[in-house]
Protein backbone atom coordinates (compact mmCIF):
# COMPACT_ATOMS: atom_id res chain seq x y z
CA UNK A 1 0.00 0.00 0.00
CA UNK A 2 1.66 3.63 -0.78
CA UNK A 3 -1.52 5.56 -0.15
CA UNK A 4 -2.82 5.84 3.39
CA UNK A 5 -6.83 7.34 2.91
CA UNK A 6 -10.08 7.77 5.28
CA UNK A 7 -10.39 4.52 6.35
CA UNK A 8 -7.00 4.10 7.02
CA UNK A 9 -6.82 7.41 9.45
CA UNK A 10 -9.92 6.17 10.77
CA UNK A 11 -8.27 2.77 11.87
CA UNK A 12 -4.99 4.10 13.12
CA UNK A 13 -7.20 6.17 15.57
CA UNK A 14 -9.14 3.06 16.71
CA UNK A 15 -6.21 1.32 17.56
CA UNK A 16 -4.98 4.69 19.68
CA UNK A 17 -8.12 4.25 21.31
CA UNK A 18 -7.83 0.89 22.27
CA UNK A 19 -4.36 1.07 23.07
CA UNK A 20 -5.24 3.70 25.45
CA UNK A 21 -7.59 2.05 27.10
CA UNK A 22 -5.41 -1.41 28.15
CA UNK A 23 -2.46 1.09 29.56
CA UNK A 24 -4.50 3.95 31.38
CA UNK A 25 -3.97 2.32 34.98
CA UNK A 26 0.11 2.44 33.81
CA UNK A 27 -0.45 5.87 32.93
CA UNK A 28 -1.76 7.06 35.93
CA UNK A 29 0.98 5.17 37.98
CA UNK A 30 3.13 7.03 35.99
CA UNK A 31 1.41 10.54 36.67
CA UNK A 32 1.07 9.49 40.82
CA UNK A 33 5.18 10.18 40.81
CA UNK A 34 4.92 13.38 39.35
CA UNK A 35 1.58 14.72 38.92
CA UNK A 36 -1.60 14.05 40.33
CA UNK A 37 -2.20 10.91 39.15
CA UNK A 38 -4.85 10.93 36.59
CA UNK A 39 -3.16 11.13 33.75
CA UNK A 40 -4.43 7.31 32.71
CA UNK A 41 -8.42 8.59 33.21
CA UNK A 42 -7.47 11.98 31.47
CA UNK A 43 -6.28 10.05 28.68
CA UNK A 44 -9.41 7.29 28.49
CA UNK A 45 -11.77 10.48 28.91
CA UNK A 46 -9.98 12.33 25.87
CA UNK A 47 -10.16 8.86 23.36
CA UNK A 48 -13.69 7.99 24.61
CA UNK A 49 -14.22 11.08 22.46
CA UNK A 50 -11.89 10.01 19.52
CA UNK A 51 -14.26 7.12 19.46
CA UNK A 52 -17.49 8.94 19.30
CA UNK A 53 -16.41 11.57 16.70
CA UNK A 54 -15.26 8.66 14.34
CA UNK A 55 -18.26 7.03 15.23
CA UNK A 56 -20.61 9.87 14.57
CA UNK A 57 -18.27 10.89 11.36
CA UNK A 58 -20.50 11.97 8.19
CA UNK A 59 -19.09 11.08 5.13
CA UNK A 60 -15.04 10.18 4.43
CA UNK A 61 -14.03 13.74 4.77
CA UNK A 62 -9.91 13.18 5.56
CA UNK A 63 -9.93 17.15 7.00
CA UNK A 64 -12.90 17.38 8.84
CA UNK A 65 -12.29 13.52 10.65
CA UNK A 66 -9.37 15.47 12.11
CA UNK A 67 -10.37 18.62 12.93
CA UNK A 68 -13.36 17.13 14.38
CA UNK A 69 -11.22 14.57 16.66
CA UNK A 70 -8.98 17.83 17.58
CA UNK A 71 -11.64 19.81 18.87
CA UNK A 72 -14.23 17.46 20.99
CA UNK A 73 -10.79 16.23 22.50
CA UNK A 74 -10.34 19.52 23.79
CA UNK A 75 -14.30 19.92 25.16
CA UNK A 76 -13.61 16.40 26.64
CA UNK A 77 -12.03 18.57 29.98
CA UNK A 78 -8.73 17.31 30.17
CA UNK A 79 -5.94 20.48 31.63
CA UNK A 80 -3.55 20.90 29.51
CA UNK A 81 -4.14 16.84 27.45
CA UNK A 82 -7.01 18.83 26.10
CA UNK A 83 -5.33 21.68 24.26
CA UNK A 84 -2.08 19.82 23.32
CA UNK A 85 -3.44 17.24 21.37
CA UNK A 86 -6.53 19.08 19.99
CA UNK A 87 -3.90 21.22 18.74
CA UNK A 88 -1.96 18.00 17.00
CA UNK A 89 -5.16 16.65 15.57
CA UNK A 90 -6.52 19.82 14.23
CA UNK A 91 -2.93 20.88 12.99
CA UNK A 92 -2.47 17.75 10.90
CA UNK A 93 -6.35 18.75 9.73
CA UNK A 94 -4.78 21.84 8.15
CA UNK A 95 -2.26 19.65 5.87
CA UNK A 96 -4.66 17.63 4.09
CA UNK A 97 -7.12 19.88 2.58
CA UNK A 98 -8.66 18.50 -0.37
CA UNK A 99 -6.99 15.62 -0.28
CA UNK A 100 -8.69 11.95 -0.17
CA UNK A 101 -5.57 9.57 0.59
CA UNK A 102 -1.86 10.76 1.37
CA UNK A 103 1.15 9.42 -0.42
CA UNK A 104 4.31 9.00 1.76
CA UNK A 105 5.50 12.55 1.85
CA UNK A 106 1.98 13.58 2.09
CA UNK A 107 1.94 11.82 5.23
CA UNK A 108 4.84 12.87 7.08
CA UNK A 109 3.62 16.16 6.27
CA UNK A 110 0.39 16.29 7.90
CA UNK A 111 2.23 14.89 11.42
CA UNK A 112 4.79 17.85 10.76
CA UNK A 113 1.64 19.84 10.36
CA UNK A 114 0.15 18.64 13.36
CA UNK A 115 3.71 18.88 15.77
CA UNK A 116 3.62 22.79 14.62
CA UNK A 117 0.26 23.06 15.78
CA UNK A 118 0.97 21.70 18.91
CA UNK A 119 4.27 23.97 19.26
CA UNK A 120 1.97 26.66 18.46
CA UNK A 121 0.37 25.45 22.77
CA UNK A 122 3.40 24.65 23.92
CA UNK A 123 7.44 25.89 23.52
CA UNK A 124 8.24 22.39 25.11
CA UNK A 125 11.60 21.16 23.24
CA UNK A 126 12.89 17.63 23.74
CA UNK A 127 14.63 17.19 26.73
CA UNK A 128 11.91 19.14 28.80
CA UNK A 129 9.66 15.70 30.06
CA UNK A 130 6.64 16.27 27.99
CA UNK A 131 4.78 14.92 24.81
CA UNK A 132 7.37 16.39 22.65
CA UNK A 133 9.84 14.03 23.78
CA UNK A 134 8.06 10.95 22.15
CA UNK A 135 6.42 13.20 19.22
CA UNK A 136 9.35 15.35 18.08
CA UNK A 137 11.49 12.00 17.15
CA UNK A 138 8.45 10.73 15.77
CA UNK A 139 8.17 13.07 13.18
CA UNK A 140 11.93 13.39 12.14
CA UNK A 141 11.94 9.73 12.06
CA UNK A 142 8.75 9.47 10.08
CA UNK A 143 10.53 12.40 7.15
CA UNK A 144 13.95 10.34 7.23
CA UNK A 145 11.93 7.00 6.32
CA UNK A 146 9.49 8.95 3.98
CA UNK A 147 13.20 10.00 2.23
CA UNK A 148 14.58 7.14 2.00
CA UNK A 149 11.62 5.75 -0.06
CA UNK A 150 9.78 3.64 3.02
CA UNK A 151 6.56 2.78 2.75
CA UNK A 152 4.02 4.25 4.81
CA UNK A 153 3.88 0.91 7.42
CA UNK A 154 7.39 1.26 7.42
CA UNK A 155 7.40 5.12 8.34
CA UNK A 156 5.20 4.20 10.95
CA UNK A 157 6.91 1.82 12.68
CA UNK A 158 10.23 4.30 12.48
CA UNK A 159 8.27 7.08 14.30
CA UNK A 160 7.06 4.82 16.96
CA UNK A 161 10.27 3.35 17.41
CA UNK A 162 11.63 6.46 17.75
CA UNK A 163 8.88 7.70 19.67
CA UNK A 164 9.00 4.87 22.21
CA UNK A 165 12.89 5.95 22.33
CA UNK A 166 11.88 9.18 23.46
CA UNK A 167 9.29 8.69 26.24
CA UNK A 168 12.50 6.11 27.72
CA UNK A 169 14.57 8.96 27.72
CA UNK A 170 12.89 11.07 29.66
CA UNK A 171 12.91 8.87 32.35
CA UNK A 172 16.23 10.95 33.25
CA UNK A 173 14.77 13.85 32.56
CA UNK A 174 14.11 16.89 35.31
CA UNK A 175 10.92 18.44 33.88
CA UNK A 176 10.86 22.20 32.66
CA UNK A 177 7.20 22.05 31.85
CA UNK A 178 3.41 22.03 33.63
CA UNK A 179 2.55 20.68 36.68
CA UNK A 180 5.42 18.26 37.26
CA UNK A 181 8.42 21.38 36.77
CA UNK A 182 7.31 22.23 40.62
CA UNK A 183 8.98 19.28 41.73
CA UNK A 184 11.91 19.71 40.30
CA UNK A 185 15.04 17.12 40.45
CA UNK A 186 12.14 14.86 42.03
CA UNK A 187 11.04 13.81 38.45
CA UNK A 188 13.96 12.36 37.86
CA UNK A 189 13.64 8.59 37.76
CA UNK A 190 10.46 8.71 36.54
CA UNK A 191 8.90 8.03 33.23
CA UNK A 192 7.14 11.22 31.78
CA UNK A 193 3.46 9.69 31.62
CA UNK A 194 3.10 12.38 28.45
CA UNK A 195 5.87 11.22 26.43
CA UNK A 196 4.45 7.47 27.49
CA UNK A 197 0.83 8.37 26.22
CA UNK A 198 2.33 9.78 23.18
CA UNK A 199 4.31 6.98 22.23
CA UNK A 200 1.53 4.22 22.62
CA UNK A 201 -0.23 6.20 20.13
CA UNK A 202 2.21 6.07 17.19
CA UNK A 203 2.54 2.45 18.47
CA UNK A 204 -1.19 2.00 18.01
CA UNK A 205 -0.86 3.99 14.83
CA UNK A 206 1.93 1.63 13.26
CA UNK A 207 0.26 -1.70 14.54
CA UNK A 208 -2.70 -0.71 12.53
CA UNK A 209 -1.23 -0.13 9.05
CA UNK B 1 -6.02 2.10 52.01
CA UNK B 2 -9.36 1.81 49.62
CA UNK B 3 -10.82 5.29 49.04
CA UNK B 4 -14.12 6.22 51.60
CA UNK B 5 -15.90 8.28 50.26
CA UNK B 6 -19.92 9.11 49.38
CA UNK B 7 -19.57 9.12 45.76
CA UNK B 8 -21.21 7.11 42.87
CA UNK B 9 -19.40 6.42 39.15
CA UNK B 10 -16.57 8.05 39.80
CA UNK B 11 -16.89 9.20 36.17
CA UNK B 12 -19.94 11.34 37.43
CA UNK B 13 -18.30 13.33 40.11
CA UNK B 14 -17.84 16.32 38.80
CA UNK B 15 -21.72 16.59 37.20
CA UNK B 16 -22.73 15.81 40.03
CA UNK B 17 -21.60 17.53 42.64
CA UNK B 18 -22.20 20.85 40.08
CA UNK B 19 -25.99 19.52 39.92
CA UNK B 20 -25.77 19.30 43.59
CA UNK B 21 -24.58 23.26 44.63
CA UNK B 22 -27.38 24.71 41.97
CA UNK B 23 -29.34 22.74 43.12
CA UNK B 24 -29.11 24.12 47.00
CA UNK B 25 -28.44 27.93 45.84
CA UNK B 26 -30.99 27.73 43.10
CA UNK B 27 -31.38 31.41 43.99
CA UNK B 28 -27.53 32.56 43.53
CA UNK B 29 -26.27 29.99 41.16
CA UNK B 30 -27.60 27.89 37.95
CA UNK B 31 -26.03 25.30 35.85
CA UNK B 32 -26.33 25.93 32.23
CA UNK B 33 -25.03 24.19 29.13
CA UNK B 34 -22.94 21.47 31.52
CA UNK B 35 -20.01 22.74 33.67
CA UNK B 36 -20.99 26.24 33.55
CA UNK B 37 -21.75 27.63 36.50
CA UNK B 38 -23.62 30.99 35.97
CA UNK B 39 -25.74 33.58 38.24
CA UNK B 40 -29.13 33.24 38.55
CA UNK B 41 -30.08 36.92 38.10
CA UNK B 42 -27.74 37.84 35.57
CA UNK B 43 -25.71 41.27 35.86
CA UNK B 44 -26.99 44.41 33.75
CA UNK B 45 -24.85 43.74 30.19
CA UNK B 46 -23.78 47.45 31.01
CA UNK B 47 -21.39 46.14 33.66
CA UNK B 48 -18.12 44.03 33.33
CA UNK B 49 -18.28 40.75 33.71
CA UNK B 50 -16.11 38.30 35.36
CA UNK B 51 -15.18 34.93 34.17
CA UNK B 52 -13.03 32.47 35.23
CA UNK B 53 -12.18 28.68 34.78
CA UNK B 54 -10.69 25.77 36.48
CA UNK B 55 -10.75 22.11 37.61
CA UNK B 56 -13.43 20.52 39.85
CA UNK B 57 -12.21 18.80 43.53
CA UNK B 58 -11.13 22.12 45.15
CA UNK B 59 -14.87 23.06 46.73
CA UNK B 60 -16.65 25.41 47.42
CA UNK B 61 -13.56 27.17 44.88
CA UNK B 62 -14.59 28.21 42.54
CA UNK B 63 -18.07 28.13 41.58
CA UNK B 64 -19.24 28.66 45.20
CA UNK B 65 -18.26 32.21 44.50
CA UNK B 66 -20.58 33.17 41.20
CA UNK B 67 -23.11 35.71 42.30
CA UNK B 68 -23.59 39.24 42.67
CA UNK B 69 -20.64 40.80 43.32
CA UNK B 70 -18.35 38.31 42.45
CA UNK B 71 -18.29 35.87 39.16
CA UNK B 72 -20.36 35.95 36.55
CA UNK B 73 -19.48 32.47 35.49
CA UNK B 74 -17.60 29.80 36.62
CA UNK B 75 -16.29 27.25 33.48
CA UNK B 76 -15.48 24.06 35.54
CA UNK B 77 -13.59 21.13 33.88
CA UNK B 78 -13.07 17.71 35.34
CA UNK B 79 -11.40 17.02 38.87
CA UNK B 80 -8.18 18.81 39.04
CA UNK B 81 -8.00 19.54 35.05
CA UNK B 82 -9.07 22.34 33.60
CA UNK B 83 -11.73 22.61 30.72
CA UNK B 84 -11.17 22.46 27.45
CA UNK B 85 -10.78 25.62 25.08
CA UNK B 86 -14.33 25.88 23.56
CA UNK B 87 -16.45 25.97 27.05
CA UNK B 88 -14.51 28.57 28.05
CA UNK B 89 -14.97 30.20 24.11
CA UNK B 90 -18.64 29.68 24.74
CA UNK B 91 -18.53 31.14 28.04
CA UNK B 92 -16.97 34.04 26.41
CA UNK B 93 -19.59 34.56 24.11
CA UNK B 94 -22.57 34.08 26.36
CA UNK B 95 -21.18 37.14 28.52
CA UNK B 96 -20.18 39.03 25.71
CA UNK B 97 -20.66 42.75 25.95
CA UNK B 98 -19.16 46.61 25.13
CA UNK B 99 -18.11 47.25 28.85
CA UNK B 100 -16.07 43.68 28.33
CA UNK B 101 -15.08 40.87 30.16
CA UNK B 102 -12.49 40.32 32.68
CA UNK B 103 -11.20 36.67 32.71
CA UNK B 104 -9.12 36.14 35.87
CA UNK B 105 -6.78 32.47 35.34
CA UNK B 106 -5.06 31.03 38.04
CA UNK B 107 -1.38 29.63 37.04
CA UNK B 108 -1.65 26.50 36.40
CA UNK B 109 -0.24 24.68 32.96
CA UNK B 110 -3.69 22.93 31.46
CA UNK B 111 -5.94 26.11 32.89
CA UNK B 112 -3.24 29.05 31.03
CA UNK B 113 -3.47 26.57 27.74
CA UNK B 114 -7.05 26.56 27.60
CA UNK B 115 -7.42 30.20 28.42
CA UNK B 116 -4.46 31.39 25.82
CA UNK B 117 -6.69 29.15 23.11
CA UNK B 118 -9.54 30.39 24.31
CA UNK B 119 -8.75 33.91 24.07
CA UNK B 120 -7.63 33.55 21.01
CA UNK B 121 -10.67 32.13 19.57
CA UNK B 122 -12.44 35.38 21.30
CA UNK B 123 -9.85 37.82 19.45
CA UNK B 124 -11.27 36.32 16.04
CA UNK B 125 -14.50 36.82 17.30
CA UNK B 126 -13.93 40.22 18.63
CA UNK B 127 -14.90 39.69 22.11
CA UNK B 128 -13.75 42.74 24.70
CA UNK B 129 -12.19 40.38 27.29
CA UNK B 130 -9.02 40.93 29.41
CA UNK B 131 -7.36 38.32 30.90
CA UNK B 132 -5.95 38.83 34.93
CA UNK B 133 -3.14 35.43 35.62
CA UNK B 134 -2.86 34.71 39.74
CA UNK B 135 0.45 33.51 40.96
CA UNK B 136 0.80 34.14 44.22
CA UNK B 137 2.13 31.00 45.77
CA UNK B 138 5.24 31.91 47.25
CA UNK B 139 6.63 28.19 47.68
CA UNK B 140 9.78 28.35 44.78
CA UNK B 141 11.00 31.69 46.41
CA UNK B 142 9.68 35.01 46.00
CA UNK B 143 11.80 36.21 43.35
CA UNK B 144 10.82 33.01 41.40
CA UNK B 145 9.72 33.33 37.63
CA UNK B 146 5.97 33.55 37.33
CA UNK B 147 5.93 30.29 35.53
CA UNK B 148 6.73 28.57 38.20
CA UNK B 149 4.32 30.08 41.11
CA UNK B 150 1.07 28.83 41.26
CA UNK B 151 -2.36 30.39 41.47
CA UNK B 152 -3.78 29.31 44.77
CA UNK B 153 -6.22 30.57 47.31
CA UNK B 154 -5.93 34.04 46.55
CA UNK B 155 -8.10 33.96 43.41
CA UNK B 156 -11.40 34.13 46.00
CA UNK B 157 -10.28 37.47 47.21
CA UNK B 158 -9.29 38.85 43.97
CA UNK B 159 -12.84 37.59 42.75
CA UNK B 160 -14.26 39.85 45.02
CA UNK B 161 -12.53 42.54 44.41
CA UNK B 162 -12.68 42.34 40.57
CA UNK B 163 -16.31 41.46 41.29
CA UNK B 164 -17.14 44.87 43.71
CA UNK B 165 -15.50 46.82 40.76
CA UNK B 166 -17.46 45.48 38.11
CA UNK B 167 -20.87 46.32 40.24
CA UNK B 168 -19.76 50.15 41.33
CA UNK B 169 -19.75 50.59 37.38
CA UNK B 170 -16.30 51.04 36.74
CA UNK B 171 -14.41 50.18 33.10
CA UNK B 172 -12.70 47.41 31.91
CA UNK B 173 -9.20 49.11 32.56
CA UNK B 174 -10.47 50.21 35.67
CA UNK B 175 -11.73 46.78 36.98
CA UNK B 176 -8.36 45.47 35.38
CA UNK B 177 -6.40 48.20 37.15
CA UNK B 178 -7.82 47.32 40.53
CA UNK B 179 -7.64 43.47 40.57
CA UNK B 180 -4.31 44.30 39.32
CA UNK B 181 -3.21 46.01 42.28
CA UNK B 182 -4.35 43.64 44.49
CA UNK B 183 -3.05 40.70 42.32
CA UNK B 184 0.31 42.72 42.51
CA UNK B 185 0.27 42.83 46.48
CA UNK B 186 -0.61 39.15 47.63
CA UNK B 187 1.23 36.17 48.69
CA UNK B 188 0.06 32.79 49.63
CA UNK B 189 2.03 29.86 51.15
CA UNK B 190 0.64 26.62 51.66
CA UNK B 191 1.49 23.91 53.99
CA UNK B 192 -0.02 19.99 54.25
CA UNK B 193 0.55 17.71 56.61
CA UNK B 194 -1.80 14.65 55.29
CA UNK B 195 -2.28 13.78 52.11
CA UNK B 196 -5.60 13.24 50.26
CA UNK B 197 -6.11 10.79 47.38
CA UNK B 198 -7.61 11.63 43.77
CA UNK B 199 -11.19 11.00 43.67
CA UNK B 200 -11.09 9.84 40.09
CA UNK B 201 -8.74 7.60 40.89
CA UNK B 202 -8.83 6.54 44.18
CA UNK B 203 -5.15 6.52 44.90
CA UNK B 204 -3.38 8.98 47.08
CA UNK B 205 -1.83 11.87 45.60
CA UNK B 206 1.05 12.39 47.77
CA UNK B 207 1.46 11.05 50.94
CA UNK B 208 3.41 12.09 54.36
CA UNK B 209 5.10 10.27 56.87
CA UNK B 210 2.75 10.71 60.65
CA UNK B 211 5.01 13.11 62.24
CA UNK B 212 6.65 15.17 58.87
CA UNK B 213 4.43 18.24 57.45
CA UNK B 214 5.47 19.70 54.08
CA UNK B 215 5.46 24.09 53.43
CA UNK B 216 4.69 24.87 49.45
CA UNK B 217 2.64 22.13 48.90
CA UNK B 218 0.49 22.62 45.81
CA UNK B 219 -3.38 22.14 45.20
CA UNK B 220 -3.10 19.49 43.44
CA UNK B 221 -0.29 17.74 46.17
CA UNK B 222 2.34 18.58 44.25
CA UNK B 223 5.72 18.52 46.15
CA UNK B 224 6.70 21.84 47.88
CA UNK B 225 9.68 22.96 49.02
CA UNK B 226 10.61 22.44 52.67
CA UNK B 227 9.24 18.84 54.19
CA UNK B 228 10.18 19.01 58.13
CA UNK B 229 8.90 17.39 61.15
CA UNK B 230 5.73 18.34 62.74
CA UNK B 231 6.19 22.43 64.16
CA UNK B 232 3.18 23.72 66.71
CA UNK B 233 0.47 25.73 65.11
CA UNK B 234 2.60 29.30 66.40
CA UNK B 235 6.01 27.65 64.93
CA UNK B 236 4.48 26.37 61.38
CA UNK B 237 2.43 30.14 61.68
CA UNK B 238 5.34 31.78 62.16
CA UNK B 239 7.67 30.35 59.85
CA UNK B 240 5.12 31.01 56.94
CA UNK B 241 4.11 34.27 57.73
CA UNK B 242 7.71 35.66 58.06
CA UNK B 243 7.84 34.75 54.27
CA UNK B 244 4.62 36.74 53.23
CA UNK B 245 5.04 39.46 54.88
CA UNK B 246 9.19 39.54 53.35
CA UNK B 247 6.81 38.81 49.65
CA UNK B 248 4.21 41.62 49.94
CA UNK B 249 6.67 43.78 51.74
CA UNK B 250 4.33 45.07 54.58
CA UNK B 251 5.80 47.64 56.75
CA UNK B 252 4.62 48.92 60.44
CA UNK B 253 1.93 51.24 59.43
CA UNK B 254 0.55 48.86 56.16
CA UNK B 255 -2.66 47.11 56.65
CA UNK B 256 -3.10 43.75 55.06
CA UNK B 257 -6.15 41.27 54.48
CA UNK B 258 -5.19 37.54 56.24
CA UNK B 259 -6.95 34.19 55.50
CA UNK B 260 -6.15 30.67 56.46
CA UNK B 261 -7.78 28.80 53.98
CA UNK B 262 -8.09 25.15 55.11
CA UNK B 263 -7.06 22.69 52.95
CA UNK B 264 -9.85 20.05 53.86
CA UNK B 265 -9.27 17.87 56.95
CA UNK B 266 -8.16 21.02 59.16
CA UNK B 267 -10.68 21.65 61.53
CA UNK B 268 -11.69 25.18 62.17
CA UNK B 269 -10.14 25.03 65.46
CA UNK B 270 -6.70 24.80 63.88
CA UNK B 271 -7.23 27.63 61.84
CA UNK B 272 -8.31 29.81 64.44
CA UNK B 273 -5.60 28.84 66.15
CA UNK B 274 -2.99 29.60 63.51
CA UNK B 275 -4.74 32.93 62.54
CA UNK B 276 -4.77 34.10 66.18
CA UNK B 277 -0.50 34.00 65.75
CA UNK B 278 -0.71 35.97 62.59
CA UNK B 279 -2.48 38.56 64.30
CA UNK B 280 -0.70 38.66 67.28
CA UNK B 281 2.73 38.28 65.54
CA UNK B 282 1.84 41.01 62.41
CA UNK B 283 0.67 43.49 65.37
CA UNK B 284 4.12 43.50 66.88
CA UNK B 285 5.22 44.76 63.60
CA UNK B 286 3.02 47.45 63.67
CA UNK B 287 0.89 45.60 60.57
CA UNK B 288 -2.57 45.68 60.64
CA UNK B 289 -5.16 43.10 59.56
CA UNK B 290 -7.93 45.73 58.05
CA UNK B 291 -10.22 42.32 56.84
CA UNK B 292 -9.61 38.74 57.51
CA UNK B 293 -11.08 35.19 56.33
CA UNK B 294 -10.62 31.90 57.90
CA UNK B 295 -11.83 28.90 56.98
CA UNK B 296 -12.06 26.64 53.74
CA UNK B 297 -11.82 28.71 50.38
CA UNK B 298 -10.13 26.33 48.11
CA UNK B 299 -9.60 22.79 49.32
CA UNK B 300 -7.46 19.28 48.02
CA UNK B 301 -10.10 17.04 48.86
CA UNK B 302 -9.42 15.48 52.48
CA UNK B 303 -5.95 16.95 52.37
CA UNK B 304 -4.86 18.35 55.68
CA UNK B 305 -2.99 22.00 56.17
CA UNK B 306 -3.66 24.88 54.81
CA UNK B 307 -2.76 28.10 52.58
CA UNK B 308 -1.63 31.19 54.79
CA UNK B 309 -2.80 34.25 52.31
CA UNK B 310 -1.75 37.38 52.98
CA UNK B 311 -2.38 40.83 51.12
CA UNK B 312 -1.70 44.81 51.07
CA UNK B 313 -5.07 46.82 51.32
CA UNK B 314 -5.55 50.56 50.87
CA UNK B 315 -8.87 52.24 50.94
CA UNK B 316 -10.29 51.82 47.68
CA UNK B 317 -9.18 47.54 48.13
CA UNK B 318 -11.27 48.02 51.45
CA UNK B 319 -14.10 49.79 50.07
CA UNK B 320 -14.38 47.19 47.76
CA UNK B 321 -13.94 43.83 50.28
CA UNK B 322 -17.01 45.90 52.06
CA UNK B 323 -19.17 46.21 48.79
CA UNK B 324 -22.34 43.79 48.78
CA UNK B 325 -21.82 40.49 47.42
CA UNK B 326 -24.31 37.31 47.49
CA UNK B 327 -22.64 34.30 46.54
CA UNK B 328 -22.85 30.67 47.68
CA UNK B 329 -20.27 30.66 50.19
CA UNK B 330 -19.48 34.50 51.03
CA UNK B 331 -22.10 36.84 51.46
CA UNK B 332 -21.17 40.50 52.21
CA UNK B 333 -24.76 42.69 53.26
Amino acid sequence: MAEVGYLDIRRMFLASVEKIRENHQELSRLDSATGDGDHGTTMVRSFDSVEKTINDAQGEDLKSLLYDIGWNIMCADGGSTGPLLGSLFMGMSESVEGKDSLDEASLAAMFRAGLNGMSEQSKANVGDKTMMDALMPAVDAMEAAAGKGKSPGEMLADAAKAAADGAEATTDMQAKFGRARNLGERTIGHKDPGATSMSLIFQAFAESI
Amino acid sequence: MAMKKFINDPANLTSELLEGLTMAYCNKVKLVSEKMVCRTNEKSSDKVAILTLGGAGHEPALQGYVGEGMLDISVVGDIFAAPGPPKVFEAMKALSRDAGILFVVLNHAGDVMSANMAMKMAEKEGIKVKMILTHEDIAPGIDAPVEDKRGLGGCIPLYKIAGAAAEAGMSLDEVYRVAEKFNDNMATLAVALKGATHPSTGEAIFELADDEMEIGMGQHGEAGTGRSKMLTADETAETMLKQLVKAIDAKSGDKVFAMINGAGATTLMEQFIVFRHVKKSLAEKGIEIARAHVGEVLTVQEMGGFQMFLAKMDDEIIKLWDAPCDTPFLTVR
